[in-house]
């Protein structure tokens, strides 16, 4: 498998912002792919594998965030991680890890 | 070094390890351990994080099993947030580099996170603090354990720094170790500066956000005399500071032979001296210090605080245990002085943009009189007990008192019905603190016993002054002569009628004012009990001519600063200590 490399723009349009359920949903889908993934607003950056640290962010509703994503299903994780900005959770993600 | 500037609420300076208190309780102060221990402090924070893990684990099961697996995933964030690998290496580091203990090293990584949600606008997302504090307060139980209780236990002296402290906070302090309060936000009536009047200890309030520059531990000076608080102090203010409290306590050791000498000026004119006191163990502090009785009793404590409306029981004791303490010699007692919102079960006033103005004190009394009744038939029933008087705050009209005089004998044929005992001749006065009281006062004392100048309010309506705004503080001076033109007539009505009027504000207490008053004629001071000693050693020093020659000159001045530093050079004259 090849590597690659991937750098998306979304918009936030959950009416909460990035919250501690959609930080938690990250981690997941980013624990479960094969691929670094770190998010950037602004000139800040941070590992996707953190809640707090995702938190930390501080990204309110309408801004911006960049996900970098480096690895063979780097495209595949930044699908998964699209809607999660605009407060669509699947539960089976959620609830997957301890099913 | 840092300066702050408050309101002086409490007089007195003092030097003192900070405890700062927040809506967590006690803020963990900065502790060190020492170098050889770091590896064991470091093991006890990990078994910490590990037993706060399975205690959120358990947690997240329970929920979990309850209401599905979306419920706890709340449970699964904090979880992992207390994991967060960054978070244990910022708090290890502490630990390891600067030797910070555990819990302080925790409280102030976690407090670091929490501000950057706190600083923001949105409510919401302001509110995402409370999860990191959640975290925080669960590792501090397993850091602590059983000490946790023992951080409320006060074994050393202590100056509680606070964002405000509420009724309940500043019951639980242990009293022995409390030396000072500052608070960021209350004005010169709010709960701290009662509690801090009462205890003697300095206070200064309103000095606005500081609490992120103090950890708690360090060495903080409050300075109640000037509304001043140092934060780490340099050598220089500490010794000058130390110096202060020397001499005061010197001063007061030479103070002390005056107990049992009356109050007498050198031509023997003489002078009485009552206390204020707001709870009853304060009747102690004015028989310490040889009061001639108490000049006020304030009864709001009564009601701030309670859950429910206050018992006639609860009243009866609280008066009873005054007026037995003080024998034969007179106590005021003033009936509630507050506005609605402080009054438990009182409807709340539709209207109340400006509550100096609006429904409170007598007003309130008037108008809900279930209330008012129930303190004055407790204020009756221990009438028998001793020499209480009765009085009114705030009243602004003659109709107004004869109200309230109607209430009262209303309250006191129902005791005769009933059989119970009071004292039918009490007297009734009412306190002089609205121009318009001061204006009338040849009109009152044709119908009250006595008046009592209530300075501090008569003060700010005199002036059109609030005291708790910082911006136009420097406007509210005792001295000033509208102020003292008010004061002048009062005592003037009063002496034509040949009543007893008595000034019980904060300017009564002040030595600065003394001679002054004299000369205006007051020969009943009511001051706060600490400043008995001072103002009866003045007393003591001057005769009445060079006071009237005092009050004379002052009252042809026309700005308060000429007059405050005219007195300042007259009492130096008779005292080697100028007081502030």
């Amino acid at each position: 498998m090849s590597e690659t490399s991937i750098r998306r723009t979304v918009v936030v349009t959950d009416p909460q912002g990035v919250h501690i359920r959609t930080a938690l949903a990250i981690t997941k889908v980013v624990g479960r792919g094969k691929s670094e993934v770190k998010l950037v607003k602004q000139d800040r950056r941070t590992m996707a594998t953190e809640v707090l640290q995702i938190l930390s962010l501080v990204v309110e509703p309408g801004e911006r965030v960049e996900i970098e994503a480096i690895g063979p299903d780097a495209a595949e994780v930044a699908d998964a991680l699209e809607p999660l900005f605009a407060g669509k959770f699947d539960s089976a993600i959620e609830s997957g890890e301890h099913a | 070094m840092q300066k702050l500037q408050g309101i002086a609420v409490s007089p007195g300076a003092v030097i003192g390890e900070a405890l700062v208190m927040d809506t967590e309780g006690f803020r963990i102060p900065r502790r060190f351990v020492a170098r050889d221990a770091v590896v064991d402090e470091l093991e006890r924070f990990d078994r910490a994080v590990g037993a706060a893990a399975v205690e959120i684990d358990h947690h997240r099961e329970a929920v979990s099993a309850e209401l599905g697996d979306k419920y706890a995933a709340i449970f699964e964030a904090h979880l992992q947030m207390l994991q967060d690998s960054r978070l244990r290496g910022e708090v290890e580091d502490l630990i390891r580099e600067r030797h910070y203990s555990p819990e302080y090293a925790v409280s102030h990584v976690m407090r670091r996170y929490a501000q950057v949600f706190q600083r923001l606008e949105s409510s919401s997302l302001a509110e995402r603090a409370n999860d990191i504090f959640d975290i925080e307060k669960r590792l501090l139980r397993h850091l602590l354990g059983r000490r946790r209780e023992g951080i409320a236990h006060l074994t050393s002296p202590v100056l509680v720094l606070a964002h405000n402290l509420t009724p309940s906070e500043t019951s639980n302090l242990d009293r022995r170790y409390v030396r000072g309060f500052v608070t960021e936000v209350g004005g010169p009536g709010s709960h701290t500066a009662i509690v801090a009047e009462a205890l003697e200890i300095p206070a200064v309030v309103g000095t606005g956000p500081f609490l992120t520059d103090v950890s708690g531990g360090e060495t903080v000076i409050i300075d109640g005399d000037q509304g001043l608080v140092i934060l780490q102090p340099d050598e220089e203010t500490l010794a000058r500071y130390r110096h202060e409290a020397e001499e005061k306590r010197i001063l007061a050791t030479k103070l002390e032979p005056l107990r049992d000498l009356p109050a007498e000026t050198r031509d023997g004119v003489r002078v009485e001296l009552l206390g204020n006191i707001e709870f009853p163990y304060e009747v102690d502090h004015c028989i310490d210090r040889g009061a001639n009785g108490v000049g006020l009793y304030r009864t709001e404590f009564l009601y701030l605080g309670a859950d429910g409306e206050p018992t006639e029981e609860i009243h009866y004791q609280a008066y009873s245990r005054v007026v037995q303490a003080m024998g034969g010699q007179p106590v005021v007692i003033r009936t509630f002085d507050l506005g609605a919102d402080k009054m438990p079960n009182v409807p709340r006033p539709e209207d109340n943009k400006n509550p100096c103005l609006g429904l409170r004190s007598i007003r309130l009394a008037l108008r809900n009189l279930p209330v008012f009744r129930t303190q004055l038939r407790a204020i009756l029933r221990a009438s028998v007990l001793g020499n209480v008087h009765i009085m009114f705050p705030l009243v602004s009209t003659l109709l107004e008192f004869r109200q309230a005089k109607m209430v009262l004998a209303d309250v006191m044929e129902d005791l005769q019905e009933h059989n119970l005992p009071f004292n039918r001749d009490v007297p009734v006065g009412i306190m002089v603190e609205t121009p318009a009281a001061a204006m009338m006062a040849d009109r009152f004392v044709e119908e009250v016993d006595f008046l009592s100048i209530g300075t501090n309010d008569l003060i700010q309506y005199t002036l059109a002054v609030d005291r708790g705004n910082r911006d136009v503080v420097g406007l509210y001076n005792p001295v000033d002569p509208a102020v003292l033109k008010l004061v002048a007539m009062t005592i003037e009505a009063a002496d034509r009628k040949g009543i007893p009027v008595s000034m019980c504000g904060q300017m009564s207490g002040s030595p600065l004012y003394t001679m002054l008053l004299l000369g205006m004629g007051l020969r009943k001071f009511s001051v706060t009990p600490s400043a008995i000693p001072e103002v009866k050693n003045i007393c003591r020093h001057v005769a009445l001519p060079e006071c009237k020659a005092v009050a004379e000159r002052t009252m042809t001045m026309e700005n308060a600063r000429d007059v405050k530093n005219y007195l300042k050079e007259e009492v130096k004259k008779y005292m080697e200590e100028v007081p502030e």
